[in-house]
C-alpha cells in the first residue's frame, strides 16, 4: 500500500470521526469537516459520469506586493487628478498609459503601457480586474470603523510574511499555513484518478496556498524533462544497472516507509515516499507533452507558464481532472525605483499571461482554465523618494475562457487622501479594501465543483461576507456575488 | 536474543565476537550518548546480526557519539579528529579553543587577493570583478579553516540577519563577501555590535532600500522608506508579538498576541534611518561608484536626515538634534531596540533553533535568553556567553532529549553538504579549494547569502503537514522539502559522493584555462573505507559512517536495509570496493534517521 493511499484513508477516518462528533455540534470545525465528508463522497461518481469535466485554477504570486495602482489607474479626468496629486513623483504621464475599452457610469480607466497584452485581452473580453481587494476577516466599512476597536483586522497588517501569507490562506485572524488551493484538494482530491499525482502543482516550491490538511504540493521546475526529471543512479553502461538502481531504489523507499517515532523523521519519510511515487508518474507524463514551441519568451514566468500548459496538455496522464497551479514571481517590493522596475517587470508578466493565452487555446483548453494575479498587499499611494511603502488593499488580474471579461470588479477607491475619502487609512495612502479575497475565492471554489455545503471549509470566514441566514448552504441569497466566471 | 551470561556456550560467543572486533579495530557503536541505550546484556550471534558489546556508563565508544552530536550542534561539518579533540577537550573546553582561534583572513581579503591575480594575468589594472570569488572565498576559507565554532554561528546569523544575492549586488563579490565577514568576525562579539554594523554597511543598505533615503518633503507628498525600520524590527530583533523571556507569546484579555509595535512605530522609526548614504560620493547619489563601494560604511548626510523628535517602543524618545548628528539618531535607535525586553528570547530561540532543535522547551529558550540579557558580567548580547548557554544547556548535551519524539529538526540541505565535505575530507592537491557552489545551489536551493528574500529560506515558525503540525510543533527547514529538492539533494549526494565531484571548479578570470588549476579540484579519498566493505566487514563500516554522519541514530533496522542494498553490489575489483564504500554512504545519507539531527 502507497503511503499516499494510506493517507487517504487517514483523511476519511478523519472526516468520518469528525462528522460523528458534529452530530448535534455547534463547533464551526466539526459541521466543516462534515460537509467535507459528503462532499468528497460526490467527487467521485461526478468524474466517473462527467470524463471531460477538466477545470484548472493558475495562481501567480506577485512577491513583494506590487504596486498596483500604477497597474490600473483612473483616467477620469477628475479622478486622474487625483491620482497625479497624491502619487506625486510616482504618478504615470497620462499619455503613457493605456486606455481600456471600458466605461463604468462615466468612470474609464487605463493600464501601464507594459501591460499592452493585458489590454487587448481586457477589450476582447478574456481578461478582468479586480479592483481594491484584501485580506479581511470581516467586511471594515471605513476609517472609522478600522479605529474603533470593533472590527477584527488582520494580524500584522502591512507585513510581508503576514500578507502574503493571508493572501494564500485567506485566514488573517492566525498564523495558519493552509492554504485555499490546499484546502480544495482536501475536498476534491478524489476527481483525480491516479493516488500519488497532488491536485496541487508548483513552480515554485512549498507555499501556503497548496498546503492542505490532507494533501502536500507536487514541486516540479520549469525546466523538467522526462530525462532529466528523479534521481541519478547507476549510469545505463552498467550490465546490471536496472537491478542496482531497483535496489537502491528498494532501499530508501524501505527507509522512508519505517516506523519511525521522532516526528521529523516520519515526516522527513513520508516526503521521501510521495517524491518518489510522484515523480515516476510525472516523468511518463512528461514523455507524452508535445511541446509548445515558438509562443513563449525566453522568461523564467514565461518558462513556468510553459511548463503549466505543458502539464496540463497531458492531465490524463497524471490522472488529473482539477489542477491547481502556482507560480512565483518575485521581487515587487519596490520601496526602491519603482517606476524603473515596473518598467521592466510589467511586461514580463504581460508577456507571460498573453503567451499562456494563446498556449491554451492553441491546446484547447481555453474554456478550462482561470489565471489570476495575487500579491502581499498593494502599496503607499504616496512615494518615499523613488519607491513606495506596504499598504493593503490592491488591484488584480483574472483571465481564461471562464472570465467575463472586459470588467472591473469591486470597487476602483477614490485616490484622495483628505478627509473626503472614508477608506484611506494614512496620510502615506492605504487603501482599506472594499473586497475581499474571500468573495475572490469562493467563486472560484464554486466554479472548479466545490459545492456550496464546503465552501466553508474551504473560505472559513466566507459567512463574514454572506448574510448569516443564508451561509453557507445557499450563498447565493442575501449575498451578490461578484459575477466573474460566467 | 539471550539475555544474561547464561551459559557458558553464549558466554563463549560473546567473548569471540569481541575478540574479533577489537581485531578488526571494529567500532560497533551504540547507545546515542553517553549513558542513553547502552546495552548492559550480551550479544548474540545470529547470523546477519551484528554482534553489540557489551559497555558500562564510561564506554569509550558511546561518548564518541556523544561528542559527535555536540558537533553536530556545533559545527555543519567535522571529521573523525574533531570528534576526538571533543574528547579530548571535553565539551567546554573545546569551545574554548574555538573562541580563541582567530581568523587567518577575511573573505574580503581573499576577494581582493583574486582581483589582484585576475589583474596581473590579464595584464589589465581595469579588470573587473567576478561574481564567483564570494563563492569561492567563502568555500576556500570554510574548507581550510579550523575555525568550525565561528562558522556554524556565522551561517546562523546570516540567516537571521539576510541579505541576498538575489539582488541589486549580486554579482559584486565585494559586498557579499564584506557582509559575510561582519558575521564571522562578530561571531563571538556582541549581538547589539552585529546590530551596528549591519545598518551601517552599504549592502544591508541597498538590500533594505534605505541607502539614499531623504526625510520628509510634504510639498511632494514623500515620506522616508519604511523598509529597514520595519524589518529590523520585525526579524532582526523583536519580532512582532511581545514575549515572554520564555519565548512564549504573551496573550491580552482577548487571547490574542499582543503586538511589539503598530504601523505608527514604524513610521516613527523611518524618520531615523535617513540621511546614509554611499561613503565615497561628492552627492547623495543612488548607484555605488566601483565594486568596492561597499567596503565603507555608510556616512550620514545631514541635509537629508530627518529633523525632529523621534517617538520609540517603550516610551524612549529621541530628542531634537541637529541632523548634523543624524548618527546619534542611529545610535539612539539601535540602542533602544538592542535593550527591547522581546530581543534576548527573539534572537536565543532563533539561534537554539539553527544550532540545537527546532522545538526547544520553554525553560531552555528561557535560560538562554536570561544568558543574553546578561552574562553574568553585567553584559547583555555577548556571543560567546549565548553560545556557551545554547550548546552546554541539558536539553542540547543531556542523551535523553535526543530520544524525545519532539527533540531535533531537518538538517539544512546546505549543511549536509559541508558536512560530506568536511567528514570525508575533501581534499584537493594544492590545499586550496574552489567552488562556484552552482551545483549545490541548482540541487537543493541553498548557498550562503542566497535566500530569496529578506525572510530567510525558511520561516522559524513553518510547519508541515501531518505529525509536526499534529503535535504543534515547527520545523522550519520542511519548508524548503518539497519534490524537487527530496530529488535534488539525493542527486547531489549521488553526483557529490559516488561521482567524486565534491565541488565544481570554475574560472577565476577570463581566459583561465582549467589546467591551471587542476591541483585546487576537490575529490574524496575512501582508501581506508573500502577496506571495509567486504559482506562480513560492512557492518563495520556503516558504524563508522553511523557515528561520523549521524551520531549514532541509526537504528538496527534501517543499518540492515542498507548491509542488504550494498550487498546486492559487486566487490571484485578495486573500483566496485570503493564504489560498495560511497554507495554506503549515500544510503545512509539518504535514511530519515540521518536526516534528521537529534
Amino acid at each position: 500500500m502507497s503511503h499516499h493511499h494510506h493517507r487517504t484513508i487517514s483523511r476519511r477516518k478523519f472526516l468520518g470521526e469528525a462528522s460523528c462528533a458534529a452530530i448535534g455540534g455547534t463547533t464551526l470545525l466539526s459541521s466543516i469537516l462534515n460537509l467535507g465528508a459528503i462532499n468528497t463522497l460526490a467527487a467521485r461518481p461526478h468524474i466517473i459520469n462527467n470524463p471531460n469535466d477538466y477545470k484548472a485554477m493558475v495562481c501567480i504570486l506577485l512577491a513583494g506586493g506590487a504596486d498596483s495602482f500604477n497597474m490600473l489607474v483612473p483616467s477620469t479626468p477628475s479622478e486622474y487628478a487625483d491620482y497625479q496629486a497624491t502619487r506625486g513623483s510616482l504618478a504615470l504621464p497620462q499619455n503613457a498609459l493605456l486606455p481600456l475599452n471600458y466605461n463604468n457610469a462615466g468612470r474609464t480607466f487605463s493600464v501601464h503601457s507594459g501591460l499592452d497584452g493585458v489590454k487587448n485581452m481586457f477589450d476582447n473580453g478574456e481578461a478582468a480586474f479586480l479592483a481594491n481587494i484584501g485580506t479581511l476577516i470581516e467586511p471594515v466599512a471605513n476609517y472609522t470603523q478600522f479605529q474603533s476597536g470593533t472590527k477584527k483586522l488582520p494580524l500584522g497588517l502591512y507585513s510581508h510574511s503576514d500578507q502574503i501569507q493571508q493572501w494564500q490562506t485567506v485566514l488573517p485572524q492566525n498564523r495558519s499555513a493552509i492554504g485555499f488551493g490546499g484546502r480544495i484538494a482536501d475536498i476534491l482530491n478524489d476527481m483525480n484518478t491516479i493516488d500519488q499525482v497532488s491536485l496541487n502543482i508548483s513552480l515554485s516550491g512549498k507555499n501556503s496556498f497548496q498546503a492542505g490538511n490532507m494533501y502536500n504540493e507536487y514541486s516540479i521546475s520549469r525546466s523538467a524533462t522526462a530525462a532529466n526529471l528523479g534521481f541519478e543512479g547507476f549510469p545505463s553502461y552498467f550490465s546490471n544497472a536496472g537491478h542496482l538502481n531497483d535496489t537502491r531504489d528498494n532501499a530508501i523507499e524501505s527507509m522512508a516507509e519505517a516506523h519511525y517515532t521522532n516526528i521529523f523523521q516520519k515526516t522527513i519519510g513520508n516526503i521521501n515516499k510521495q517524491t518518489r511515487d510522484s515523480v515516476e508518474v510525472f516523468r511518463a507524463a512528461l514523455g507524452n507533452v508535445i511541446p509548445i514551441n515558438n509562443v513563449f519568451s525566453a522568461t523564467s514566468l514565461s518558462g513556468d507558464m510553459k511548463m503549466i500548459a505543458e502539464l496540463i496538455s497531458v492531465k490524463q496522464f497524471l490522472g488529473a481532472n482539477r489542477q491547481v497551479f502556482f507560480v512565483t514571481y518575485g521581487g515587487w517590493d519596490h520601496h526602491d525605483d519603482v517606476i524603473n522596475n515596473q518598467n521592466v517587470m510589467l511586461p514580463i508578466l504581460d508577456n507571460a499571461l498573453t503567451e499562456f493565452n494563446t498556449a491554451l487555446k492553441q491546446i484547447g483548453m481555453f474554456d478550462n482554465v482561470v489565471t489570476f494575479t495575487i500579491s502581499d498587499f498593494a502599496r503607499t499611494l504616496t512615494s518615499n523618494g523613488n519607491g513606495s511603502d506596504h499598504a493593503w488593499g490592491s488591484n488584480q488580474i483574472v483571465m481564461g475562457g471562464p472570465v467575463a471579461g472586459q470588467n472591473i470588479y469591486g470597487n476602483f477607491p477614490s485616490l484622495r487622501l483628505d478627509n473626503s475619502n472614508p477608506i484611506n487609512l494614512s496620510s502615506r495612502g492605504r487603501m482599506l479594501p472594499t473586497t475581499s479575497v474571500d468573495q475572490f475565492y469562493a467563486e472560484l471554489a464554486l466554479w472548479f465543483g466545490v459545492s456550496p455545503n464546503d465552501l466553508e471549509y474551504v473560505i472559513p470566514n466566507i459567512c463574514n461576507f454572506y448574510s448569516p441566514s443564508s451561509c453557507p448552504t445557499n450563498p447565493g441569497s442575501g449575498y451578490t456575488p461578484l459575477g466573474i466566471l460566467s | 536474543m539471550q539475555t544474561k551470561f547464561t551459559n557458558m556456550a553464549s558466554l563463549l560467543l560473546v567473548f569471540v565476537f569481541i575478540s574479533q572486533s577489537l581485531v578488526a579495530q571494529d567500532t560497533i557503536v551504540i547507545g546515542f550518548g553517553d549513558h542513553y541505550g547502552v546495552q548492559v546484556e550480551s550479544s548474540t550471534s545470529q547470523a546477519g546480526q551484528s554482534p553489540i558489546k557489551t559497555l558500562g556508563s564510561e564506554g569509550f565508544l558511546p561518548n564518541m557519539n556523544a561528542a559527535s552530536r555536540f558537533l553536530a550542534q556545533a559545527t555543519f561539518g567535522y571529521d573523525l579528529d574533531d570528534i576526538n579533540s571533543v574528547i579530548a577537550l571535553g565539551q567546554e573546553g573545546w569551545i574554548n579553543q574555538q573562541f580563541a582561534i582567530s581568523m587567518a583572513t577575511s573573505l574580503t581579503a581573499r576577494v581582493q587577493t583574486y582581483h589582484t591575480n585576475a589583474r596581473t594575468a590579464l595584464g589589465d589594472p581595469n579588470t573587473g570583478t567576478r561574481s564567483n570569488w564570494w563563492d569561492n572565498a567563502w568555500w576556500n576559507y570554510h574548507m581550510t579553516s579550523n575555525d568550525l565554532l565561528r562558522q556554524k554561528v556565522a551561517m546562523a546569523l546570516s540567516q537571521l540577519i539576510v541579505i541576498s544575492e538575489l539582488s541589486g549586488f549580486g554579482g559584486n563579490p565585494y559586498a557579499l563577501s564584506s557582509y559575510y565577514d561582519i558575521m564571522l568576525q562578530n561571531a563571538f562579539t556582541n549581538y547589539r555590535t552585529i546590530l551596528q554594523k549591519v545598518t551601517y554597511h552599504p549592502a544591508m543598505g541597498e538590500y533594505l532600500t534605505f541607502l539614499n533615503n531623504p526625510k520628509t518633503n510634504l510639498a511632494l507628498n514623500q515620506f522616508p522608506d519604511e523598509n529597514y525600520s520595519r524589518e529590523i524590527m520585525q526579524l532582526f530583533t523583536i519580532g512582532t508579538n511581545m514575549l515572554n523571556m520564555d519565548g512564549s507569546v504573551i496573550m491580552d484579555g482577548q487571547n490574542q498576541p499582543v503586538p511589539t509595535y503598530d504601523n505608527e512605530d514604524i513610521f516613527e522609526l523611518s524618520k531615523v534611518f535617513t540621511g546614509l548614504t554611499w561613503a565615497d560620493r561628492t552627492s547623495f547619489g543612488r548607484t555605488a561608484l566601483t565594486s568596492t563601494s561597499y567596503l565603507q560604511d555608510m556616512v550620514m548626510w545631514e541635509t537629508f536626515h530627518e529633523p525632529g523628535i523621534k517617538i520609540l517602543l517603550n516610551g524612549d524618545t529621541i530628542p531634537n538634534r541637529n541632523p548634523i548628528n543624524g548618527n546619534a539618531d542611529i545610535t539612539d535607535a539601535l540602542n533602544s531596540l538592542f535593550n527591547h525586553p522581546n530581543v534576548p528570547p527573539f534572537v536565543s530561540l532563533f539561534l537554539i533553533q539553527r544550532l540545537v532543535t527546532d522545538n526547544p522547551s520553554p525553560s531552555y529558550v528561557q535560560d538562554v535568553a536570561q544568558v543574553f540579557a546578561n552574562n553574568g558580567a553585567g553584559v547583555r548580547g555577548d556571543m560567546k556567553a549565548i553560545i556557551k548557554a545554547i550548546l552546554l544547556h541539558p536539553e542540547a548535551t543531556s542523551c535523553g532529549s535526543g530520544d524525545l519524539p519532539t527533540f531535533g529538526g531537518l538538517r539544512e540541505p546546505f549543511a549536509r553538504y559541508m558536512q560530506i565535505n568536511k567528514a570525508f575530507n575533501a581534499s584537493t592537491m594544492s590545499g586550496v579549494f574552489r567552488n562556484d557552489m552552482n551545483n549545490v545551489y541548482n540541487f537543493t536551493g541553498q548557498r550562503p547569502l542566497a535566500s530569496p528574500s529578506v525572510f530567510n529560506f525558511f520561516q522559524r515558525d513553518y510547519q508541515p503537514i501531518g505529525p509536526i503540525e499534529e503535535a504543534d510543533k515547527v520545523a522550519p527547514v520542511f519548508q524548503i522539502t518539497n519534490a524537487q529538492t527530496v530529488a535534488g539533494y539525493l542527486s547531489g549526494v549521488w553526483e557529490w559522493v559516488l561521482d567524486n565531484n565534491p565541488a565544481d571548479e570554475g574560472q577565476l578570470y577570463t581566459g583561465e584555462v582549467s589546467t591551471t588549476y587542476t591541483n585546487q579540484i576537490s575529490s574524496f579519498d575512501f582508501t581506508a573505507e573500502k577496506t571495509l566493505v567486504d559482506d562480513d566487514k560492512l557492518h563495520i563500516l556503516i558504524d563508522k559512517y553511523n557515528l561520523l554522519l549521524a551520531q549514532g541514530n541509526l537504528t538496527q533496522p534501517t543499518i540492515d536495509i542498507i548491509l542488504a542494498a550494498v550487498k546486492q553490489l559487486p566487490n571484485t575489483n578495486d573500483s566496485e570496493r570503493e564504489r560498495r564504500a560511497r554507495f554506503t554512504a549515500y544510503l545512509v545519507m539518504s535514511s530519515p534517521e540521518y536526516l534528521i539531527n537529534r
